[in-house]
């Protein structure tokens, strides 16, 4: 063993930003996280060029799947033009050389925060979901060396009580976002801040969900075809939101997740959150080919 | 403007096998194909300072020194397995992590080759049943039974030439 069998030539930056043993950090967790779904796997989470809890734990996973190869479609809320979702999209073919999308199809890598895509994903895609708070049980124990033994002990009658209680106070169940979610018949975890409308989509999915919390340093995947069960009462049926009526005023599209625009004077117009889905709705409208692939809701049924 | 400096020869066969070792995983029972044949790639992708590694050649045990890994002389000891011949026996002292720390459980590699017995999967990223054949010493499936309590458990990759298949700890296997 020679001193240059040891070293490397001198680069000035490392493919991807983060440094090879971040990635290999990160790749074993990976692999851990997708052989038990839904468990938290703690890991180093490095500095990154942004703050955490603006996606950090999402771009790093990003990061370490890129290859100049991908393309990679980065949302907000829905969105692909947003400040957060275009910086982040840019800083990684900046640093990768991955092209850009923002076509749902045509991406080999999703990154999202809080939306899950309308349209169906392949076998071949990965979702990477940013993650602010990994911890479903923080809500009803905040020591989280206790949780641990919770998650441990598949303990998770804190979690059924906190539901039981919204539906005696408010008549239902008040969980709008991060619905806590049970995987494989063994860990709950929370599926990030996505809608209730989103949760299904994850459920026996073709395609790979990693999920990664940069800030709390952790993260967890839901490989294809796994079981994803949001928590319900067997006679109070899991309800999506009440979005199936609603037409998105700019494209004309029904069915799919709406954001609510408020109007001075009262009352609200719509327009449809998945704004890639939309503007291929306008695009189509226009004469251009009907880009729009299988959706997971159909005339706002979910019906994958 | 920046300008992307492509990846090195060590992070493109890193990024490959990574994916190829995602892939199988991610669906028991696929195979999928590493950048070259053995272990060297998965043991540069995966291993480096903060593992404990075990090799039963000199070879790869050499490449554990130089990755900075510390050498485990037990299987018991180690979070990286990797076996050109499976003994059932010193297999069975695998570490299987705990129900608090799941990721401690080891991961095994095995040059194992895909033929032989017929084994039926079910389990997490399978789409119903997928049948696969590997050829692993008689015992072995009963021992991985024992061992692992999910969410206790090792993960294995069995290597065939350049081509992988993966059995997390989440697989139910039945032998038929």
């Amino acid at each position: 063993m020679s001193l240059a069998t040891l070293t490397k030539d001198w680069a000035a930056t490392s493919y991807g930003f983060l440094d090879a043993s971040a990635k290999r950090e990160l790749r074993r967790k990976m692999l851990k996280a997708i052989a038990v779904p839904g468990c938290q796997m703690p890991y180093a989470s490095r500095e990154v060029p942004m703050a955490r809890g603006w996606g950090t734990g999402g771009l790093q996973v990003t990061l370490t799947l890129v290859n100049p190869n991908s393309v990679v479609k980065v949302i907000d809320q829905g969105a692909d033009d947003g400040v957060n979702a275009a910086s982040i999209r840019r800083f990684i073919s900046r640093v990768s050389g991955a092209s850009e999308t923002w076509d749902t199809l045509e991406a080999t890598i999703v990154q999202s925060r809080h939306r899950v895509p309308e349209e169906i994903m392949r076998e071949n895609q990965v979702l990477v979901l940013q993650v602010p708070n990994p911890e479903p049980l923080r809500g009803v124990e905040p020591n989280i060396s206790i949780a641990r033994q919770m998650h441990a002990d598949a303990d998770y009658g804190k979690l059924w009580l906190t539901l039981y209680e919204q539906i005696v106070r408010k008549g239902r169940i008040m969980q709008g976002a991060a619905y806590p979610s049970m995987v494989n018949g063994r860990h709950v975890m929370t599926p990030s801040p996505i809608p209730r409308w989103d949760v299904p989509k994850l459920n026996m999915s073709k395609h790979l969900t990693i999920l990664s919390a940069g800030r709390e340093k952790r993260l967890y995947a839901v490989p294809p075809y796994t079981r994803v069960e949001p928590l319900v009462f067997s006679d109070r049926p899991y309800l999506v939101e009440d979005h199936a009526a609603l037409t998105c005023r700019r494209s004309g599209v029904s069915g799919f997740f709406m954001n609510e625009l408020p109007q001075d004077g009262g009352g609200s117009v719509f327009e449809v959150s998945d704004s890639n889905l939309g503007i291929k709705a306008i695009d189509c409208a226009d004469g251009a080919p009907d880009a729009i692939g299988d959706t997971w809701y159909r005339n706002g049924e979910f019906s994958a | 403007m920046l300008t992307v400096a492509p990846p090195d020869r060590l992070e493109s066969r890193s990024n490959l096998t990574f994916e190829a070792l995602m892939w199988a995983l991610s669906r028991p029972g696929d195979v999928r194909s590493l950048p070259e044949a053995g272990f060297e790639s998965i043991l540069e992708t995966l291993v480096d300072i903060e593992c404990t590694a075990f090799a039963d050649t000199p070879a790869l045990r050499a490449r554990i020194v130089a990755s900075g890994a510390t050498l485990a002389d037990r299987i018991a000891t180690a979070d990286h397995v990797f076996v050109s011949t499976i003994e059932s026996a010193e297999i069975a002292e695998i570490n299987c992590g705990s129900a608090l720390y799941p990721d401690d459980g080891a991961t095994l590699v095995a040059a194992v080759p895909h033929e032989g017995q017929r084994l039926r999967l079910t389990g997490p990223g399978i789409n119903g049943l997928i049948e696969v054949r590997l050829a692993l010493p008689p015992g072995f499936w009963a021992m991985r039974e024992l061992l692992c309590s999910y969410p206790e458990g090792f993960d294995c990759f069995f290597v065939d030439g350049a081509s992988v298949i993966g059995i997390p700890r989440s697989t139910k296997v039945e032998v038929l």
